[in-house]
């Protein structure tokens, strides 16, 4: 069996919604079937032979080639399986995804990982905002799972983000794990403005202060010893990542807030 | 069946289903891990009046813990899996939670059944304390005033053996108990066993049954050297001083394994250090349903 490939016929001129083409979705279902399939593009539903040349058998291992960031939702509700990106990609990666691997070769559009339950997304490239947060209106983020963002993550990564990891090899834009309930943001770069804003629980890991300082809204609690730590960058060993490669660490400067709601988040900043 | 002089009694130890866990205690030295392991199994010799049995299994060093710092692995024993949760929360609260630098893993995995490890101790931290999901298992980090608690939410249970053993029958009483000591010193490299008794030894065996209504369990008469004369002995007149050892295992194999290496470990001393027989706890199929048959084992 080989790779089941959507290959984009031309670059699309609406956005389309690729939610159904996953690995779950797919499963035992013959090319046919799949070419048959309706994806909504602008406000009209059209063949996916019409738009992807396809090619491959392997539902299990799907691939997207000449991406877009028109193409959204892709590996929306996957719970099992790999889908590969070679392109940028639009808004919604991996919504709602309960399990499997997405891997991209280029940047992201908006809401990637958006209510992401488990799995893993690894994105070689930037992401966009609200990385691992909730869809508006909604007030739980990303709830398991890792994000692995090799390159920067735009305003607002984690916005109500609930449980899981984001490991963000570059930078993070404004308002980094803002309103977030749980979960851990680790960033090797420098976080932009507004770090922590609302911030209920959670740990952001940095391995340098932020540039512009900490937020005053985050009390220093001073240089500790965290056990965690350790345990944690164990778990980043076996990721194709940075972190897998970075030297553990325990030793960290504690800052909590956000002080202008319950205070339980914590900024630990390498020392 | 007769080693090196010694004799080999054709019986077999009872012993009975347990439910057990294993635990691994680090600290920031060797020192201390073991200090709060020592606390933690602490009075846990028998469950007839201790409610568990638990033990030192081995020293681990810092590539073998979670946390990459020295530590202690520990074994505990319950005759049921709500006795082993209350042993385990009660004891990890008051003996490492407390004990300086410490924290508190789980060292078996089981997702069809496990117990609260660090779960209910984590109120000890008055909402300051933390979760942490790390590669799909749930921490806790309980603020104290030496730093912070790391300790696992949960821990798997194991169905486990309990009360698996043997007697050594010597010449004297410190005969007896260097036997013992040697087998201890060869059991205790064995993984999945714990000898919970002092030392590992035990001198006041007991039977199942009193003649006082209230006890369930008494001096094992038959083996009293001191009553030869007074009770239906099982000693011959060169018999001075017994001692037993106890078993407790993950598994019957482990059980088996360590009964094996303590008899050898002792007829290797054999008749010229006073070794006479080697017999074991049996109670008439009263006690339990795993019996160690040794001339089996030692076959």
């Amino acid at each position: 069996m080989s790779s089941l490939i959507f290959a984009l016929k031309t670059p699309p001129a609406q956005r389309i919604d690729c939610s159904l083409l996953t690995p779950n979705l797919l499963a035992d279902k013959k090319i046919t079937d799949i070419a048959a399939i309706e994806l909504y593009t602008g406000n009209k539903a059209v063949r996916v032979d019409s738009l992807f040349d396809i090619t491959g058998d392997d539902a299990a291992d799907i691939k997207f080639t000449n991406s877009s960031d028109k193409l959204d939702f892709v590996g929306r509700n996957m719970t099992t399986g790999k889908i590969t990106i070679t392109g940028n990609v639009g808004a919604y990666l991996g919504l709602f995804l309960e399990g499997g691997q997405i891997e991209v070769t280029g940047n992201t559009g908006i809401y990637t990982a958006c209510e992401m339950k488990s799995g893993q997304i690894k994105i070689n490239g930037n992401a966009g905002e609200f990385v691992g947060g909730a869809r508006p209106g909604y007030k739980n983020g990303m709830t398991g799972g890792i994000v692995i963002v090799t390159g920067n993550t735009a305003d607002r990564t984690g916005d109500h983000m609930r449980r899981g990891m984001i490991l963000i090899e570059g930078n993070a834009g404004d308002y980094c794990a803002a309103r977030m309930v749980s979960g851990t943001i680790a960033v090797l770069g420098n976080v932009g403005e507004h770090l922590g804003f609302g911030m209920k629980r959670g740990t952001v890991l940095l391995t340098q202060t932020p540039t512009q300082g900490i937020p005053a809204n985050f009390n220093d609690n001073g240089p500790h010893t965290l056990a965690f730590l350790a345990l944690m960058f164990n778990s980043f060993r076996k990721l194709d990542s940075q972190f897998a490669k970075t030297e553990s660490f325990t030793r960290v400067q504690r800052y909590s807030g956000d002080l202008g709601g319950i205070g339980m988040g914590e900024i630990l900043v390498k020392i | 069946m007769i080693i090196n002089g010694v004799t080999i009694d054709a019986t077999f130890a009872e012993a009975f289903p347990m439910k057990g866990t294993r635990l691994i205690i680090t600290a920031m030295n060797a020192k201390w891990a073991m200090i709060s392991a020592q606390a933690f199994t602490g009075f846990a010799t028998s469950v007839i009046a201790c409610g568990c049995e638990a033990g030192i299994e081995k020293l681990l060093d810092e590539s073998e813990t979670p946390d990459g710092r020295p530590g202690v692995s520990i074994l505990i024993f319950a005759m049921g899996g709500k006795g082993l949760a209350k042993q385990v929360e009660t004891r990890s609260g008051q003996c490492v939670l407390t004990s300086p630098t410490s924290a508190l893993f789980s060292g078996l995995d089981n997702p069809d059944k496990e117990i609260a490890l660090g779960q209910n101790l984590r109120y000890f931290g008055d909402g300051f304390q933390i979760s942490k999901m790390i590669d799909g298992k749930r921490y806790w980090r309980i603020p104290v005033m030496d730093g912070e608690f790391l300790t696992q939410e949960k821990t798997g249970v194991h169905d486990s053996v309990g009360g698996g053993n043997f007697l050594v029958l010597a010449e004297s009483q410190a005969q007896a108990l260097a036997a013992c000591e040697a087998a201890i010193e060869e059991m205790r490299k064995l993984p999945n066993i714990i000898m919970p008794f002092p030392g590992g030894v035990v001198r006041s065996g007991s039977k199942v049954g009193s003649k006082f209504k209230a006890l369930n369990a008494s001096t094992n008469d038959a083996f009293c050297p001191t009553l030869k004369g007074q009770t239906k002995s099982e000693l011959s007149p060169e018999v001075e001083s017994v001692m037993e050892i106890v078993i407790d295992g993950l598994t019957k194999e482990d059980i088996d394994k360590a009964m094996r290496v303590g008899i050898q470990a002792i007829c290797d001393l054999g008749a010229e250090n006073g070794i006479r027989r080697i017999s074991a706890g049996n109670y008439g199929g009263k006690l339990g349903p795993f019996h160690f048959h040794l001339q089996e084992i030692m076959a």
